[in-house]
């Protein structure tokens, strides 16, 4: 075992899913257990699908726990949850034949050919005989699967007076009833036990256990964001929620809005007055938005846009994964609007992405639109806390120099230039500058009033249509998107795979994980590949995918999305040939779907054919 | 340290308003308020949409927004929401606070966001040339109903009494006293205050002044200010148009309202022995 692979294969890889109907309970059973495991030393990586309604349909929870960092959820079972029927039919196929199923023999009949071993569990009545109820079934199951993977029962316990603590003594009594009548069942059925997680120490740092969305919110406070608002949207609402309960503690505000252009109109606002501020929505609340977001170019004002994209278009799949925004981030305006696309690959990276955003928001007065998705937004996963004592806050005018993309270890903090006061003699908001960028006065600065227009202005922000004037302006807004493509130059972006490899793949935002996983998987069956995951769409990243695309035979670009978005702004940026792997189901793209694209790309290769895929 | 009236003024933008526009009337109004209440241009910000009303902001010396159209109250809301020291002033047209952004008063309302929003209603799309507005009279011909308008006009004021606005108020560019007395009272007023100006446009007269001049009159002395039924008895009077101030009664703001919440969360949250710091957020989840 090399140490470069060390990442790749571990001791431990536990994949569980448990399986039901929404309103079973399904999804915070998993998020529990998912909880338990990030106590221990194991990193844990959750994905969870539910179904638009609050009641019925298909719900599901995956749980992967690993002791090395997790890229993707992984592919087949170690062990699965089923609580009725139609959640067995669905997944049992996804079973390793080594795997474990445990089902409610009075709701799920088992299939004849099953290889897994399979462990019945009365849910619903034990359920019943404990609570009354069978409401309790999914605490009974946490209680059981406790048990299996050797959890000691009081740090299970001590869990569910943490979750339930809130609603009285009596709600805790009956789900620590349910939970320890769970784990007394798998004990006197003599369960096997599957992995070992008692007794395990704790992590050297510190580790929180956060959906993307949340990392989106804490990354923002982090950032010195006090201002958001937003419309409820599936899947991008908990970012808002989780802002609304923190921000009072840092005196910060947020604004539930009658829809999304009211949210990003008041987010502008708040931005002109001087804070912080963001929206966060999902593709079609950013369609709306797109009416107010080129007024943000437009008057130059800094701004953050979250969308966690969804299934489209119209209404879609509202819970599903899809990477199908990345047009109408990028285009999806009326008249030319400089703003920049960032592409966050996970929970963690969502955290960093975020900061990162204000930066570049703040450091160059224009929208920053972040592209999550359902898969990033709502599964939670382990996230090392940052050091927040090594903080730098950046002077405005210090600020010039290059945005550095933050690390657990280093956070630099941006705010914007303000006028200083000889800028003020003869203040003009919209003076044309080296890098298109002016400062900005805060209200209630004396001799810092101007007017910020949506009409085509002068440096001063007086409307102005001459031809010189547009032409002048429109520089001087683009000039900004052409130095911050410049500055990535000293701002390297990860490349992984062995240099010589001649396939290479590119892929953006929530696929980097599976292709990280396809290309060791490739590697093993001694297939070399290349990977790149520019964290910005635009603007691009130019001599770094230039150099990249410059020695491959062959480019995969994956994509999570039916025409291939991200291919086509490839191929009209680089004229690069590229064979397009795009997954358009509403379920995240898995490493084996992206090692078949491998193979046969490696094949042709053998047979020396160049016709596409 | 008082400010003159015509520091008030934004003398290198030119209007564009028509000669005898009775917008004219209202930026003067509007300078008046500002003079009366002393509040300093740097500590004002005047937030206008589309239309000829949205050219509202550029004549004012003070911090000024100039949108997108409809959009001027949410706008405002954030501005406020986020710097509640700030004088924040909204002016809108008929089309614009009534027919593309008529979605946002109710929401203003509810908020009871602390601002003062001029509705300036000519009954026209005045600067793209005398288009049928949300207040364009029924039967009324206008370049896109040339043979009459076929939809009722919006009555405007019950509108705002039924969302509750908590000051409600009507004049006409015609009474610039009255006006910058309204005014006034609308940006002393705690609270989302609306004082709709009939203002009327002299190159498409939907609205005409002499009309107008001839139907005006002041509410009755004795009429109270928190008496909503008589107000919107008052408001629904089309003979005589009724001016002055229809209803004004106390509620919290915005952000007194988002105080009060955000000190009961502090409270809650340092009675369980926790300091309200970033990285004490962070480790509720650990």
């Amino acid at each position: 075992m090399t140490t470069g692979k060390k990442a790749f294969y571990s001791e431990v890889d536990f994949i569980l899913r448990i399986a039901g109907e929404g309103g079973e309970g399904v999804i915070s059973c998993g998020e529990l257990f998912a909880q338990a495991a990030a106590r221990t030393e194991y990193h844990v990586f959750t994905f969870l699908t539910y179904p638009a309604e609050m009641r019925g349909g298909f719900a599901m929870v995956q749980v992967r726990v690993r002791d090395w960092t997790i890229y993707s959820l992984g592919s087949r079972l170690d062990c699965l949850v089923v609580f009725n029927q139609p959640a067995l039919d669905r997944t049992v196929r996804e079973l390793k034949t080594t795997g474990t199923l445990v089902y409610d023999p009075e709701a799920v009949q088992l299939p004849a050919e099953l290889e897994a071993s399979a462990l019945p569990l009365p849910l619903s009545r034990l359920s019943k005989e404990v609570t009354g109820g069978t409401l309790g079934k999914n605490i009974v199951a946490l209680g059981a699967l406790g048990y299996l993977v050797e959890m000691e029962q009081e740090v299970l316990e001590g869990l569910v007076r943490d979750r339930f603590g809130a609603k009285g003594g009596e709600v805790v009594e009956r789900n620590l009833a349910a939970l320890r009548a769970g784990y007394a069942y798998a004990a006197e059925n003599s369960w096997p036990r599957i992995l070992l997680m008692a007794d395990l120490k704790p992590k050297g740092p510190q580790y929180m256990l956060l959906s993307g969305n949340e990392a989106i919110a804490l990354g923002a406070i982090v950032a010195g964001c006090r201002f958001a608002a937003s419309y409820p949207i599936t899947p991008a609402t908990t970012i808002f929620e989780t802002l609304t309960r923190l921000f009072p503690l840092v005196e910060g505000r947020a604004l539930q809005m009658e829809d999304e252009i009211a949210a990003v109109s008041a987010a502008i606002g708040a931005s002109f007055a001087g804070e912080k501020a963001m929206v966060s929505t999902s593709g079609p609340g950013l369609q709306l938005m797109t009416e107010q977001l080129n007024l943000a170019s437009m008057i130059e004002v800094p701004l953050v846009v979250a969308d966690v994209q969804r299934g489209g278009p119209s209404t879609g799949l509202p819970t599903k994964t899809e990477q199908s925004d990345l047009n109408l981030a990028i285009y999806g305006v009326s008249g030319e609007s400089p703003r920049i696309v960032l592409a966050p690959t996970s929970v963690d990276d969502s955290f960093y992405q975020t900061i990162r955003a204000f930066n570049l928001a703040e450091r160059y007065q224009l929208p920053v639109i972040m592209l999550t998705d359902q898969s990033i937004g709502l599964r939670k996963a382990t996230v090392r806390m940052p050091d927040l004592s090594h903080i730098i806050q950046l002077d405005s005018h210090v600020a010039r120099t290059k945005v550095k993309i933050p690390r657990p270890e280093f956070i630099n903090l941006i705010d914007r230039a303000e006028p200083t006061a000889k800028d003020l003699e003869d203040y003009r908001r919209f003076r044309t500058t080296a890098d298109g960028v002016s400062p900005i006065a805060r209200p209630g600065t004396p001799g810092g009033q101007y007017l910020a227009t949506g009409l085509e202005h002068t440096e001063s922000g007086h409307p102005d249509y001459t031809p010189e004037n547009h032409l002048q302006m429109s520089r001087k807004r683009f000039r900004k998107m052409e130095v911050i493509a410049r500055s990535f130059d000293t701002n390297p972006i990860e490349i992984w795979g062995r240099p010589d490899a001649q396939i290479g793949i590119l892929g953006w935002g929530s696929t980097a994980g599976a292709i990280r996983e396809a290309r060791y998987l490739a590697e093993e069956r001694g297939i070399h590949v290349r990977h790149m995951h520019p964290h910005t769409l635009s603007p691009m990243p130019h001599r770094q995918i230039s150099n990249f695309l410059v020695r491959l035979e062959h480019l995969i670009i994956v994509e999570e999305n039916y025409t291939g978005q991200f291919a086509h702004h490839i191929k009209a940026h680089f004229g690069a040939k590229a064979i397009e792997l795009h997954k358009c189901e509403g379920i995240p793209i898995t490493p084996e779907e992206i090692l078949k694209g491998i193979e046969k790309v490696a094949g042709i290769i053998d047979e020396y054919s160049i016709a596409r895929l | 340290m008082s400010t003159a009236l015509h520091d008030y003024r934004r003398k290198q933008i030119r209007p564009v308003w028509c000669a005898g526009c009775g917008n004219y009337g209202v930026l003067r109004g509007v300078e008046k308020a500002l003079k009366r209440l002393e509040v300093p241009p740097e500590q004002t910000v005047v937030i206008s949409g589309i239309g000829c009303s949205g050219r509202f902001s550029h004549y004012l010396n003070t911090y000024a927004l100039h949108g997108t159209h409809g959009r001027a109250l949410p706008i405002a809301t954030g501005v406020k929401t986020s710097r509640p020291d700030l004088t924040v002033l909204v002016v809108g047209g008929d089309g614009d606070s009534l027919g593309i952004g008529g979605g946002h008063l109710p929401h203003a309302a509810r908020k009871n966001v602390d601002l003062t929003f001029l509705i300036l209603d000519n009954n026209t799309y005045g600067l793209t040339k005398g288009q049928s507005s949300p207040t364009t009279p029924w039967g009324c011909v206008t370049k896109t109903s040339p043979y009459g308008s076929p939809e009722d006009s919006l009555e405007v004021l019950p509108i705002l009494l039924a969302y509750d606005v908590s000051f409600v108020a009507r004049t006409s560019s015609l009474q610039i006293e009255e006006m910058a007395r309204i005014i006034t009272e609308a940006m002393r007023h705690p609270g989302f205050a609306v004082v709709h100006i009939l203002s009327p446009c002299v190159t498409y007269p939907v609205l005409a002044w002499k009309a107008l001049r001839e139907r005006l009159a002041p509410l009755p002395d004795n009429h109270s200010l928190v008496d909503k039924a008589t107000a919107l008895q008052l408001a629904y009077t089309s003979e005589p148009i009724y001016t002055g101030v229809f209803y004004s009664i106390l509620k919290p703001t915005l952000d007194a309202r988002l105080r009060q919440l955000h000190e009961s969360a502090l409270k809650r949250y340092s009675s369980r022995g926790k300091e309200p710091t970033i990285p004490s957020l962070m480790e509720r989840f650990l």
